[in-house]
């Protein structure tokens, strides 16, 4: 009987084939979310601000000139020595002028002033401070620095200590921008677990979770950091203060993520697709994992770009209470820590500089996160 | 009731199916809302049972329970299986029920919800293969490209994504789904409400050639009764949870014995112009499943109802071959069915 | 009586300028609603029923435009009665919100979605009668009680402060109804009325939509997808298909006698009730094609089971008038 079904077979909307219709009806989920990414100009924009952004935490010491912790005491509070280029014959090329230091009879503070007849020329590829290239090679190669190594070149300025402010802030993406991934991670495995098990089993285990979320999500969260940070032991070393730090935020983080996953499960087991997966006789880890998880990895990601400019954040305002991360450590928020007075923001208003780095960090990841959860579900009708 | 007729495939015996309403910080379990109470029917092999009755009455539950989606709360469901063995669905559990849930499929009213966006057709149609492990490799895909060329899609597509199909294209993969492990009992809900009214009648058309080459034996749920009419061997009528009458569709669309089934019939708009004097208007809305009138539950709509309905609910009973009413008043009324054309 | 037509649109056309094309929604829709009349819509899903009707009241989102045509408006004694073109309108125009809910009301198949669900229905009635009728708070309630009576909802003065939630489908279309009705409007829309309800709640609301209609003289415009609902309901009926009127013709002279092959095969494609099982439905080949590729010439003509070829797919043909009164847009009945 139904071989005579070609009478009734559709003219599929494909028949008028275009080209462009073909490629969108064989595009797998992240490719439409793609082409639906790349229409939000400024979450593109922000993506490759953001690629940036780590690729200059990747290889921050290459990119950094000076040893962030070389101090140098001839040159306390050095103002940024603005670049100039000349590249004629016999010119040095790129260089900055030097700073002669002349003492305040009144204040009795040294100033310096930006002297044009000492010219410094910088150099790229030069050598200087060794370290090493992505924590293997061990090099003492940079992109750029003064020709001798020994002269100032500071081009954001220096610290109370005569550090260079540029490469400190280099350095510092390091840790502020990892911080925040890190957090992340460990309240998206927290997240996961418990929202998964909130939204797919519900009942009692729904309640329990959901009443500690509340808890947590109740508590103010200055006090609680304050609280743990105070509670760490001063002698513990660098890396274990930025390990529990990470805990601590991820501790607070893992509830709004919790919260998306559990609408997810909750709204995705309803589905018709599910339950249809369930009467093919699918176990329960082949519908969890093939069937459900697919669709909303894309939410969780975007969920996760706008988690993480609240953990950078939380760091950079721990750490410039001095609850956070601490010397010797380079963080943004550690930087910051050193524009907390009026004196020396009067006068050192570049130290102030880390805080445009923080902005332009948490915008960017923002723009990028609105730009994926509106494309998250290419599949709205 | 357990008739052990050869020829009947699915019975169900005082079915019930209770959803617990909980309410409050404890989660407590305040009331029940009786989406199925107490319902027994048979489905004969290869026939079609047409499930009519309006939103919320627990069609949709039923079959469910049935294709044991939903563990129901009492009753049994005897399906005799392919080696002629009689086995009790409601019982089973785990392993045994994978077994059935080949036997037993599928189709879903909504054909978008019922396709995963992110699967192409090829592994929606394929997923049942793959769970049951019939077939492998260059097979599946075979016996993939097989299934769509029955439902009247072209094997060449299924390596799309469901986006690039319309709804009656999307329900053709529904039904190729259900039809790819080769099934004797499909639960068909609603599978035509969400369509155009020019693609119903392609997919009627192909569930109908479908029956008749694979012997298949149909629950078709609907609340349309031109379309249950047209594909229907028996028609079962339900209201609030209970079934309140059951015929073999001629007799029940001719002369309709429950005061629910007339109503129903004659609510139909009919496409003859203004030709429909004497149309039954119920008062108020549809009983609450939570919480259901005493005696018959139509009694506050019915427009026959007696003392007697508002006190004792009527039972199920047979008033003829294969006929079935629950009404006090069965053999006493005389109601009007439609005109045949 | 007046003769001349309550609503006339002649040529309507109203197109959505997506960034993957243009949507020609509406694309040639000719109607007539007479006084005291009911006129169908009939068309599947995405033919532009409910753009006509948003382009009447002026509401169509804003990717979209009227593009052109005319709709002219007979204005009601009351307020000049003179003829107004409303597609010459602007959107957010004094004289539009004059009419939208006073001279045209409307109500759409989703309750839900026109009715605010943090208002009580007491307050939005109140409010919509209030808007276009210069009387008191107390005046407004007492009117609001009255209609919801009128729509046979019990007990209306407990009703008046429900939300929408709280009623059930068939209670919040017939509230729908009575804010609609509650400032004698000469002209009702009704896109989609009861597709969303049971089929003995939608006979409870069309029954209700001819009473009231008996009682008010109004017209309606009815819009559904139900053939049946049509032959009940209305006196004129005019067919879509992809944005264009194809046919118009008297109730009795459609179901009777389609002209249009895409009306006979709408109609052949139809179970019907009471016509037992008589082997295969007769389906439309094929499907709707989708809105950005409209087909060359008629566009019905892919699906068509008369199709000339060399005619059919060339050029569009024009909707010509019958004797019998109506209307097709189909080549076989040219002059
Ligand atoms: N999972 C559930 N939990 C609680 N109540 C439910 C559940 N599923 C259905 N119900 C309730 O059971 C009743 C019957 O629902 P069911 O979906 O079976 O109706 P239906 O006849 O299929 O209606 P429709 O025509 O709208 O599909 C309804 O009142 C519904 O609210
Ligand atoms: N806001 C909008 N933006 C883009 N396209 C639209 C919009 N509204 C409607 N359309 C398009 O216009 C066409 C006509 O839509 P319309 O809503 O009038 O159909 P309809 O006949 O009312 O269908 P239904 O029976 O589904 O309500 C459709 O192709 C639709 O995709
Ligand atoms: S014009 Fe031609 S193709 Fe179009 S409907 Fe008429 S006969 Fe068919
Ligand atoms: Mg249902
Ligand atoms: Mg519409």
């Amino acid at each position: 009987m139904t071989t005579e079904a070609p009478q009734s077979i559709p003219t599929p909307r494909v028949e008028a084939p275009r080209e462009v219709e073909a490629q969108v009806f064989v595009a797998p989920q992240w490719k439409l979310v793609w082409w639906k990414f790349r229409k939000h100009k400024m979450a593109m924009v922000s993506g490759v601000i953001l690629i940036l952004i780590y690729l200059v935490a990747l290889f921050a010491d290459f990119l950094a000139p000076f040893d962030p912790g070389l101090t140098n005491s001839t040159y306390l509070y050095v103002p940024p020595q603005s670049i100039h280029a000349d590249f004629g014959e016999g010119k040095p090329g790129v260089y900055v002028y030097g700073v002669t230091s002349t003492v305040d009879p009144v204040a009795l503070r040294r100033e310096f002033t930006i002297d044009p007849s000492q010219v410094i020329p910088l150099k790229f590829w030069g050598r200087g401070w060794e370290y090493k290239l992505l924590g293997i090679f061990k090099t003492n190669l940079h992109l750029f620095g003064p020709a001798d190594p020994a002269q100032p070149a500071y081009l954001l300025g220096a610290d109370r200590l005569g550090r260079d402010l540029l490469s400190r802030m280099i350095m510092g993406t390091r840790i502020s921008m990892s911080i925040g991934l890190v957090g992340v991670f460990f309240s998206l495995v927290l997240g996961i677990f418990l929202g998964g098990i909130s939204g797919y089993y519900g009942g009692s285990w729904d309640q329990l979770i959901q009443r500690l979320i509340d808890f947590l999500r109740s508590i103010p969260s200055i006090p609680l950091w304050m609280g743990l940070a105070a509670a760490m032991p001063l002698q513990w070393p660098a890396q274990r203060v930025y390990f529990a730090i990470t805990v601590i935020l991820s501790l607070i983080g893992w509830t709004s993520l919790a919260r998306v996953v559990r609408g997810r499960f909750l709204s995705l087991r309803e589905e018709d697709f599910v339950t249809a997966a369930r009467l093919d006789g699918a176990s329960q880890p082949r519908i969890i994992f093939r069937h459900m998880l697919p669709a909303f990895t894309s939410h969780i990601i975007a969920s996760i770009t706008l988690a993480i400019p609240g953990m950078i954040l939380s760091e950079t305002s721990l750490s410039f209470l001095g609850l956070g991360l601490r010397e010797p450590v380079v963080s943004w928020g550690v930087l910051l820590q050193d524009a907390q007075d009026i004196r020396s923001i009067a006068t050192a208003p570049w130290l102030l500089i880390p805080a445009i780095a923080v902005v332009v960090s948490v915008l960017a990841l923002n723009f990028l996160g609105d730009g994926l959860r509106d494309a998250a579900d290419p599949y709205t009708r | 009731m357990a008739d052990s007729s050869p020829n009947i495939l699915l019975s169900v015996e005082n079915l019930k199916m209770h959803f617990p309403i909980r309410k409050g910080f404890g989660r407590k379990i305040v009331g029940h809302v009786r989406a199925v109470d107490d319902v027994s029917f048979s489905v004969c092999c290869g026939e079609t049972l047409g499930l009519v009755g309006e939103s919320g009455c627990g069609k949709t539950t039923i079959g469910r329970c049935i294709l044991r989606a939903y563990d129901p709360t009492q009753g049994a469901i005897h399906y005799q299986n392919g080696r002629g063995q009689s086995v009790d669905l409601a019982q089973l559990q785990g392993k045994d029920l994978i077994s059935y849930r080949r036997e037993l499929r599928m189709i879903f009213q909504d054909p978008y919800s019922s396709l995963n966006p992110r699967m192409t057709v090829m592994d929606i149609v394929a997923e049942p293969l793959r769970i049951h492990r019939i077939a492998e490799g260059r097979e599946i895909e075979d016996r993939v490209a097989e299934t769509l060329r029955k439902v009247g899609l072209r094997p060449e597509y299924m390596r799309r994504y469901p986006h690039a199909f319309s709804g009656g294209q999307r329900q053709r993969i529904g039904i190729a789904r259900a039809l790819v492990l080769d099934p004797r009992l499909v639960v068909c809900d609603e599978p035509v409400s969400a369509l155009d009214v020019s693609v119903q009648a392609q997919i009627l058309n192909l569930l109908q050639d479908l029956q008749s080459e694979f012997n298949l034996t149909y629950l078709f749920i609907s609340h349309d009764l031109s379309v249950v009419e047209y594909l229907a061997n028996q028609v079962a009528v339900m209201y609030v949870g209970l079934l309140v009458e059951v015929a073999s569709t001629d007799e029940l669309f001719q002369s309709p014995k429950h005061p629910y089934t007339e109503a129903l019939l004659s609510a139909v708009p009919k496409t003859v112009p203004r030709r429909n004097p004497q149309r039954i208007i119920l008062k108020g809305d549809v009983a609450d499943p939570a919480n259901p009138p005493s005696g018959c539950y139509f009694h506050p709509r019915c427009p026959y109802a007696i003392d007697r309905c508002q006190t004792e609910a009527p039972a199920l009973r047979e008033i003829g071959p294969g006929r079935k009413v629950a009404c006090h008043l069965a053999e006493q009324l005389k109601l009007h069915g439609v005109e045949t054309s | 009586m007046n003769t001349s037509p309550l609503l006339e649109i002649s040529g309507l056309k109203t197109h959505f300028f997506l960034d993957e094309g243009t949507v020609k929604a509406v694309e040639g829709a000719d109607l007539m609603v007479q006084h005291g009349t009911t006129v169908g819509i009939v068309g599947e899903s995405g033919c532009g029923k409910s753009v006509t009707a948003y382009s009447i009241l002026q509401l169509v989102e804003s990717p979209g435009k009227i593009v052109a045509g005319k709709i002219l408006w007979q204005r009601p004694e009351a307020t000049g009665g003179d003829l107004l073109d409303l597609a010459a309108l602007k959107p957010n125009s004094r004289e539009i919100h004059a009419i939208r809910g006073g001279e045209i009301a409307m109500i759409f198949q989703e309750p839900l979605t026109s009715l605010s669900p943090i208002h009580t229905i007491g307050d939005q009635i109140v409010e919509a009668i209030r808007l276009h009728r210069p009387v008191s708070q107390e005046e407004a309630r007492r009117q609001a009680v009255q209609m919801l009576q009128r729509v046979g909802i019990p007990r209306p003065e407990e009703r008046l402060d429900n939300y929408p939630f709280q009623l059930s489908g068939g209670m919040r279309q017939r509230a729908m109804i009575a804010m609609a009705l509650s400032c004698h409007p000469s002209l009702l829309i009704a896109d989609e009325p009861t597709t969303a309800l049971d089929v003995t709640t939608q006979a409870q609301i069309l029954e209700l939509m001819s009473e009231l209609q008996n009682d008010f003289g109004m017209s309606i415009l009815l819009i559904t997808h139900n053939l049946g609902v049509v032959a009940e309901m209305c006196d004129q009926v005019v067919v879509m298909y992809l944005g264009q009127v194809v046919e118009q013709a008297d109730t009795v002279t459609l179901f009777n006698d389609p002209k249009h092959p895409y009306t006979q095969a709408l109609m052949r494609s139809i179970p019907k009730i009471g016509q037992r099982r008589r082997g295969r439905l007769d389906p439309i080949k094929g499907m709707v094609p989708d809105p950005y590729n409209r087909p060359h010439g008629c566009c019905f003509h892919p699906r068509c089971d008369k199709f000339v070829p060399g005619l059919c797919d060339q050029q569009e043909p024009p909707l010509r008038k019958l004797k019998s009164g109506g209307m097709v847009r189909c080549v076989l009945y040219g002059e």
